[in-house]
């Protein structure tokens, strides 16, 4: 174990270089640069433009501009920021850093119970109608990319209700809606899997003892049922995080919450190459880190291993 | 999870709070549509940092609610040799933010910064670049400005390489250099200007917020505070002012047709025409059928402007037919360009290309936010004149970097005045020595009349160049006007005393808040 | 991501029997061959052109004329979105095809060769997958450029991995069976051992997986173009759509709720046909 858990480390670490190389090569090939970007209509002041070039090292070899930055990765140090002249990228991301994992934890928090609930009445419905219907609701709930179930959660809620504000952030009314459209996939992909498990659980024999002796159904369901299939739900969390992850890109611009999605989209437009670089440093290690940790959970727990133990 | 919710308890108990407290703390809330990119006068280079910086720090001049220019740091100014040198009297009583008083001196220690390449100067970088000596500080082989001289303690002299009548007006903020030695980001803890608001803090995606300067030689502000609320969303902040979470709120294009249409807003709206023009670019360069001037006419007869104006902009703007917006200096009104597609096919058939037959396509090219004009030209060109033109979106800085390359053919292209004064315009659009000429359009005596401008003090004198200039670059056809837009702001009505101007809003000092 | 057990069926008449008796399959055969037939015929079945501008209609609302209304430049809102069916849809199988390619090539040639090749291909593999797969797409398309070459590009360069991993697996379990032994035996050319033994019998379950992600894929290319990454004006895009539909929900919500309705009907059937075809030939799913 310990030996395999030093291997994916060393994978991690492995990875997480090639990132940053492949981070730092895209920022540079993006077409347009950050000083043209500074200067915007103005860039026909050709002087100023060297000027600055030279102020923010970007007139030095490609390589050498690497290994400086490298360096400063290695001492701890992101640099300062192209767009918010004068800031380091640390402050910058300071906040959003905060906002982003309270959005994706806000969204799990919602969508974990709601999902296993109806994932575990449709299995205990199965093929009857309650079944069908969570199941035609939740396929939906996959299928609709964010930004579409935004405009109809928008339209609805904040335009002809009036009861949501369209987007902003700072109050618990401004959370709601990007915390439930953020939910909704998570949500469907839970109930999914919830109800697969639930069905495997209910086939098991203990559970047919069970009711054979005459225990109450809610005693079978809470207290046998249920326990078994968040365990190998525990696992799934990594590619829910990896969606939710993912899903902040849109989420946050669609709903203009200042987190790390919309500092990554606005600082790869700005061409913003420290931010670009760090944010995308940010993502890969959070998604590499949150698998290792699941691929270490399958390890420890295997849901089948535990199931046959319980028979 | 009880982390979170003790969270959300606080910030409905800031909300709540705020809007209790309005009533008592006066502040004056307004919305900017993104984080400004800088805070500081030395490497301010945009609009949004423009809005914030203006409330913060002050020129030599300014202007007033009528566009006019006023006295503000200086009391008068005045030029020797021809327009080679001005001196300036400084206003005497003025304080900084930093307790320190304005002296001479302080003008030239200012611009000093701003020539300073290691500060990362922006924007008013380019308006001392005549002073004698700036070349030698640019290159690093001076530390102070030979061309400014101190007097007195009011007074300045400032000689320049070349005449140039316009200096007065330029936008160049005069701070407390003192503050440059309190760290690199200095500008994240305070302001150093003698506005009449002074920096409190920045928030990056929620906020920036200044408070009132009690020591402002204009007279302490009346109300307290400004925050400027970054609010990307034109439907969130109109929320946010129905339910007075805003008192002012400036409309950008997706918004205008929202707020035109509602009646609601009817006596709440402000509208000015903003100091840009909107040009149609034709490079007789690039495409060889530019050469003519019957193309070019007939390019521009084939635009429906007022439609335009209608439908893109939502009614916010006004059709333009020459090269100066109404409301700054030196405009006056020019004939009109009618929509007359027969007359523009006629032309086109008589320069060769009947029904457009024989044209070669072309890109009409701009960035993103152009998306829509460039389709709706594009559109209106293949279906008036026969012309097949297709549309091409370019990333703004390559875009930029092309157009002053002089290698964009067709595009249409904005250009908004820095000061009050329809040089600015006439100078570097169409001057074929300005790095801004991105038609390529050259013609020798315009240059002569520019040249001219630049050395005529006489401001009645001045303006009656420009509008001989104006004529020959409309009369070639050199590009097609297009459209001037209009600024479009929201304003509480118990909100008094906030003015705007073609140059966006003066700052807040006399706003009152009943 | 585990390996698919296929098992053909014996004879398509059971197959389709199978097929039909498959709610979601049916369901999602029957939207899927819509939204394809729309693709196909897009601008036939347009009532107006798509690029119809009318600065005196802008915005206008729906009426017999134009059923949806019209956007922004006074274009047919209809008109686009049957358009913006064939973008979506060609995106998709451009990439489709060029992941399906190139990752069963690489995977081929790494399981059957090994060595560094292997270790190389399979790196790269990692490296790509490291990143959130949006992200990675985001961030190349910002490199490319937009245009809908490009879209297909990032995307395509996002997704071979996994078909590439999944080519390798299937090629590696074969390596060892008796007629691969036999044809190697034979002296016959390490290509025509690839396409003549390998290729067939690995062909259904890499289809199978792809088809699965085409709801991934149309969504991605939505996201690009939402972001302002993706198909550039004139052409229209549903993601696109959706992104100048929200700023203007409050006046003119036809555009956004349109598009939005017709992207997720579409991702929907997509994905329903494939739960229903997994069903369908993974015999575990089939017992429940």
């Amino acid at each position: 174990m310990l030996s395999y858990i030093a291997r994916r480390l060393a994978e991690l670490v492995f990875v997480l270089a090639a990132v940053l190389v492949l981070a730092f090569a895209a920022s540079r090939l993006m077409p347009g640069d950050p000083i043209g970007a500074m200067l915007s209509d103005r860039s026909g002041d050709a002087a100023l433009e060297q000027r600055l070039r030279a102020e923010y090292g970007l007139d030095a070899p490609i390589l050498q501009q690497f290994a400086t930055y490298v360096r400063g990765v290695v001492r701890g140090e992101f640099g300062l920021s192209y767009r918010f002249v004068g800031v380091p990228v640390v402050e910058v991301l300071g906040d959003s850093l905060k906002i982003s994992p309270l959005l994706a934890l806000a969204a799990l928090f919602v969508a974990v119970p709601l999902g296993v609930a109806a994932g575990a009445l449709a299995a205990l419905k199965h093929n009857r109608w309650a079944d069908t219907s969570i199941m035609a609701v939740m396929i939906a709930g996959i299928s609709v990319p964010n930004f579409a179930s935004a405009a109809f959660l928008v339209y609805l809620l904040a335009v002809r209700l009036n009861a949501l504000p369209v987007a902003g952030w700072g109050t618990a009314q401004q959370a709601a809606l990007p915390v439930i459209v953020l939910a909704l996939q998570p949500t469907a992909y839970i109930a999914r899997l919830a109800r697969t498990f639930m069905l495997e659980v209910l086939a098991q024999d203990y559970i047919r003892t069970a009711r054979a002796k005459g225990m109450r159904e809610r005693i079978v369901i809470f207290r046998h049922a249920l326990p078994n299939i968040l365990v190998p739900l525990l696992t799934t969390i990594g590619v829910i995080f990896g969606t939710l992850l993912t899903a902040t890109f849109v989420v946050e611009t669609v709903f203009n919450i200042p987190g790390l999605g919309r500092q990554a989209i606005q600082a790869i437009f700005a061409r913003d190459y420290p931010v670009t670089v760090a944010v995308l440093l940010l993502f890969t290690f959070f998604y590499a880190g949150i698998n290792l940790v699941v691929d270490l959970l399958y390890g420890v727990i295997d849901p089948r291993i535990r199931l046959e133990a319980r028979r | 999870m009880g982390r979170i919710s003790a969270r959300l308890a606080l910030a409905a108990a800031t909300v709540l709070a705020a809007m209790s407290g309005a009533a008592e703390a006066k502040s004056l809330r307004l919305n900017i549509t993104a984080d400004p990119s800088q805070m500081d006068p030395i490497t301010e280079s945009e609009l949004i940092a423009g809005d914030i910086i203006r409330n913060m720090y002050e020129d030599l001049a300014g202007i007033d609610k009528d566009g006019k220019v006023i006295p503000v740091l200086a009391t008068e100014w005045q030029a020797t040799d021809g327009g080679k040198t001005w001196r300036f009297k400084l206003r005497t009583g003025v304080k900084f933010q930093t307790g320190r008083e304005l002296k001479a001196t302080d003008v030239k220690r200012s611009f000093e910064a701003l020539l300073t390449p290691a500060l990362k100067p922006g924007a008013s970088q380019v308006y001392l670049k005549d002073i004698v000596g700036a070349q030698d500080l640019l290159d690093g082989k001076a530390t102070a400005l030979a061309g400014v001289k101190v007097v007195d303690d009011t007074t300045v002299d400032i000689t320049f390489n070349k005449p140039d009548v316009l200096f007065p007006i330029y936008p160049v903020r005069i701070f407390d250099t003192d503050v440059l030695t309190h760290g690199a980001d200095w500008f994240l803890k305070e302001s150093a200007g003698t506005g009449p608001f002074q920096f409190v803090e920045w928030k990056r995606g929620e906020a920036v917020r200044l408070k009132a300067f009690p020591g402002y030689w204009g007279g302490a502000p009346k109300i307290d505070e400004v925050a400027f609320l970054v609010v990307p969303n034109i439907e969130t902040a109109l929320s946010l002012y129905e339910t007075k979470g805003l008192d002012l709120v400036e409309v950008p294009a997706s918004g205008t047709r929202a707020v035109l249409k509602d009646s609601r807003y009817q006596n709440q709206t402000i509208q000015v025409p903003a100091a840009q023009i909107t040009y149609l670019g034709m490079n007789q360069n690039l495409y060889a059928p530019f050469k003519d001037k019957r193309v070019r006419e007939a390019i521009s007869l084939a635009v429906d402007r007022d439609g335009f104006v209608k439908g893109i902009l939502g009614g916010a703007g006004l059709p333009l037919y020459g090269s100066i917006t109404p409301g700054v200096a030196g405009y006056a009104p020019v004939a009109k360009i009618p929509y007359d597609p027969q007359r523009a096919k006629k032309l086109l058939a008589e320069a060769g290309f009947p029904d457009g037959k024989g044209l070669p396509p072309i890109d009409i090219q701009a960035t993103p936010v152009e998306k829509d004009s460039l389709a709706a030209l594009a559109d209106q060109f293949n279906k008036v004149l026969g012309m097949q033109v297709n549309v091409k979106v370019v990333e703004r800085a390559t875009y930029i970097k092309q157009l002053n390359a002089g290698e964009v053919a067709f595009f249409p292209w904005g250009w908004t005045a820095d000061y009050p004064d329809a040089l600015y315009f006439l100078s570097q659009l169409w001057d074929s020595r300005s790095p801004y000429d991105r038609v390529r359009w050259k013609n020798e005596d315009y240059n002569k009349l520019i040249d001219q401008a630049q050395g005529e003090p006489n401001a009645e004198a001045r303006y009656k160049i420009y509008a001989q200039a104006e004529k020959i670059i409309v009369d070639d056809v050199g590009m097609a006007p297009l459209y001037v837009r209009t600024q479009i702001w929201l304003k509480q009505p118990n909100v008094k005393n906030v003015y705007l101007t073609p140059f966006r809003m003066l700052p807040y000092a006399k706003v009152e808040m009943e | 991501m585990t390996t698919l057990e296929i098992a053909p069926p014996k004879e398509s008449g059971e197959f389709r029997r199978r097929f039909l008796g498959n709610r979601n399959a049916v369901i999602g055969g029957t939207l899927v061959a819509i939204a394809v037939l729309t693709a196909l015929f897009a601008t036939a079945l347009a009532p107006h052109s798509y690029t119809d501008t009318n600065m005196l209609l802008v915005w206008g609302d729906p009426d017999a004329e134009h059923w949806l209304g019209l956007d922004a430049l006074g274009r047919d809102i209809l008109s686009r979105i049957l358009v913006g069916a064939r973008v979506s849809l060609g995106v998709a199988a451009a990439v489709l095809t060029l992941t399906l390619a190139f990752g069963t090539a690489v995977g081929m040639v790494a399981a059957y060769l090994g060595g560094w090749i292997d270790t190389v291909a399979m790196r790269a593999a990692d490296i790509i997958l490291a990143f959130p797969e949006l992200i990675f797409a985001i961030l190349l398309a910002a490199v490319l450029g937009p245009g809908v070459v490009t879209v297909v590009l990032a995307l395509a360069i996002t997704w071979w991995p996994g078909i590439a991993r999944l080519a390798r697996s299937l090629v590696l379990s074969l390596r060892h069976e008796a007629f691969v032994e036999a044809a190697v035996a034979s002296g016959t050319r390490p290509t025509a051992i690839m396409l003549r033994h390998f290729l067939p019998n690995i062909v259904a379950p890499l289809i199978v997986r792809a088809s699965i992600g085409v709801g991934f894929i149309i969504t991605a290319e939505a996201t690009l173009s939402f972001l302002g990454l993706g198909v550039q004006e004139p052409t229209p895009s549903w993601g696109g759509m959706i992104r100048d539909g929200l700023t203007v929900l409050r006046t003119d919500p036809s555009l956004a709720i349109s598009a939005s309705t017709v992207l997720g009907v579409t991702i929907l059937g997509f994905n329903l046909l494939g739960d229903g075809l997994r069903d369908l030939l993974d015999p575990r799913a089939r017992d429940r």
